[in-house]
């Protein structure tokens, strides 16, 4: 059984959000809630100040306290490593979102997509309301609704459950990569076994000293991030008094 | 007489009300979800977790009180036994209506009992109150048919008592393994859970004393006053225990330089925090305790009933403030999305739920005044 993984490589990553805007297609997710997200930062002190982008996504941890917490397994490890949610068993808790280290998990605090739902057009004879595109396109819930996501979890969530990314499981039992991966135009998103040495993943974590999010919890996490975007030069210098 | 008929059936027809009120803000929130609170995906457990604590943990310190005459076998207290194992089930009950209506999906409850997971601290939270309550309610029925010391009466005291010990402390390791949130201090939540549990079982149970002293004009309770002393004795002990753990607890914030921590020194809310001073834990825990050091206000009726009134809303705004300050801040990328700090207050449905949950509590209690008997002991 392999052990997915993903790795990083924040030197390639521009920050395009491409991955992000491909995996709401994919699993339809809703408004306010983020699979795949980002952590920017800015550092130092104008004039001389850096912006940093860290791409985030579900670390899909071998101790994940998320699973560890979950009263009725419904959040739950797949042999293959992937932290997995079964809506129809989750109670609404939020134990699991409470629980996570990295925030990467929301909670469907309403019926998703209510956007979508609203019969206002902009202009009368102009521009079609929202609910007359779902109907025309003859979707469930938005125009965009990817009916593949719903092979291994409910397409749309319900609202009173939890949600998160799943690696594309449905993509990857089909031998597809996860969609980010497949978006990213900078091939900043390497997927693979990390058990297997021959991997792309394997091959590139023995290359490079990646780092990980919140390490020092043990939570073991299956992103790896490796290099860093830093085209900058300076003169050599020992500083001075 | 007939003027307390009249307030009594003043008092039913307001019970009845607020549960009606309650029964629509169920229905809203099962209909509409719990967008209708002030929650996010930040600020996760707000006020009717915090409800849920807090009546959960009373009921518990409820049971461990009542187990000083029925598993320690202190007989003088016996006459206290039967009305604080009442309390404690429907305090337990009112806790119970609080969480279920935090819970987004109640319909797949089941799967708590068909997909148990026994690493999960909210799953045994979740077993152990509600085997205490079956217990507790068979411990009742057994006392009110005048069982109060069979081997099976006693083998349910004990297994009560034993589960009101656990439930507190799992309530506790609920936020004491958060390892992302560290402001809930590992095992000494657990403790500490403990210890506000017996605090607040041991003031609604003075408190309710001396109410329904005062609104029935029962004579038990002057009669018995030695024995309420003594209660109070017991009172300001577990208050000191109290004020002792929320020294330590101040002294690791105010020491601390993680970030974290760092959130006490800022933290403003409706839940007593104010300017940097914790005025839940002033007028809500030091000051009741200074009181009962006080021989005279031990011993009065009204100093009981302001010490422990105090103390009650007090550890409600305790648990509130522990429960918003590890999530006042977002964790990882949820920054991008929320201010560095948030702050909260309730919505108007949630405080429904608390009323809610009062409600049916105050009205089991008042039942179980009139129908069972609750003064009754062993011949
Ligand atoms: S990142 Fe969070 S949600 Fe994902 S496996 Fe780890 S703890 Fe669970
Ligand atoms: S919200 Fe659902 S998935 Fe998360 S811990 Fe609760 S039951 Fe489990």
């Amino acid at each position: 059984m392999p052990r997915y993984a993903m790795v990083i490589d924040l030197q390639r990553c521009v920050g395009c959000g491409a991955c992000s805007i491909a995996c709401r297609n994919e699993n339809n997710v809703p408004e306010g809630i983020y699979w795949s997200n980002k952590i920017t930062e800015t550092v130092g002190t104008f004039p001389n100040v850096r912006y940093h982008y860290i791409p985030t996504l579900c670390n899909h941890c071998e101790y994940a306290p998320c699973v560890r917490g979950c009263p009725t397994k419904a959040m739950h490890k797949l042999d293959n490593g992937i932290t997995m949610h079964d809506p129809k068993k989750c109670i609404g808790c939020k134990y699991c979102e409470f629980n996570c280290p990295y925030g990467v998990i929301y909670f469907n605090w309403k019926e998703p997509h209510q956007f979508w739902k609203n019969n206002k057009v902009l202009f009368k004879g102009g521009t079609s309301s929202p609910r007359e595109e779902v109907e025309k396109v003859g979707a469930e819930k938005t125009p965009y609704f990817n009916p593949e996501r719903g092979a291994t979890l409910p397409a749309n969530r319900p609202k009173g459950v939890v949600e998160k990314c799943t690696f594309c499981d449905h993509r990857v039992s089909k031998g597809l990569l996860p969609t980010c991966v497949e978006a990213c135009p900078a091939n900043a998103r390497i997927f693979g076994d990390i058990k297997d040495p021959d991997s792309d993943v394997a091959k590139l974590l023995g290359k490079f000293r990646p780092f990980r999010l919140r390490e020092q919890l043990g939570t073991n996490p299956h992103i790896f991030y490796i290099r860093d975007f830093n085209p900058a030069q300076y003169r050599p210098t020992k500083g001075g008094i | 007489m007939s003027e307390k008929k009249g307030l009594y059936g003043i008092w039913l027809v307001v019970l009845g009300i607020a549960i009606l009120i309650g029964l629509y803000t169920a229905l809203k929130i099962f209909i509409q979800g719990h967008g209708l609170f002030n929650t996010n995906d930040v600020i996760i457990w707000s006020l009717p977790l915090g409800v849920y604590i807090f009546l959960a943990l009373t009921s518990s310190g409820l049971t461990l009180l009542a187990g000083v005459p029925l598993v320690l076998m202190v007989k003088k207290y016996e006459p206290f036994a039967k009305r604080l194992v009442f309390l404690a089930i429907a305090t337990l009950l009112g806790a119970f209506v609080a969480i279920g209506l935090e819970l987004g999906s109640v319909e797949n409850m089941f799967w708590i009992l068909f997909s148990p997971n026994f690493s999960s601290p909210i799953w045994w939270m979740g077993f152990i109150y509600s085997v205490e309550l079956l217990v507790l309610i068979v411990k009742f029925w057994r006392m009110h048919k005048g069982d109060w010391h069979s081997g099976f009466s006693n083998a349910l005291g004990v297994i009560s008592f034993l589960l009101a010990l656990i439930a507190p402390l799992m309530i506790g390791s609920v936020f004491g393994i958060t390892e992302s949130r560290v402001t809930y201090f590992g095992s000494m939540m657990s403790v500490y859970s403990l210890v506000l549990g017996l605090l607040s079982g041991t003031a609604l149970f003075l408190l309710y004393s001396t109410i329904f002293h005062r609104v029935t004009g029962n004579g038990a309770v002057e009669r018995q006053t030695p024995l309420y002393n003594e209660f109070t004795v017991i009172f300001a002990y577990v208050a000191g225990i109290a004020v002792v753990l929320s020294l330590v607890k101040f002294a690791i914030e105010s020491a601390s330089t993680v970030p974290e921590f760092l959130v006490y020194h800022k933290f403003e809310h409706a839940f007593g925090a104010w300017q940097g001073f914790h005025f839940e834990v002033l007028l809500g825990l030091f000051l009741p305790f200074v009181l009962l050091l006080i021989p005279s206000v031990r011993k009065s009726m009204g100093g009981k009933a302001v010490t422990s009134a105090l103390i009650l809303v007090g550890t409600l705004m305790m648990h509130m403030e522990i429960l918003l300050a590890g999530q006042s801040h977002p964790v990882g990328p949820k920054a991008e999305q929320y201010p560095a700090f948030i702050s909260y207050f309730p919505s108007i449905w949630e405080w429904l739920v608390f009323v809610f949950a009062l409600a049916v509590m105050l009205l089991l209690y008042t039942l179980g005044e009139r129908y069972l008997k609750l003064a009754e002991a062993p011949q």
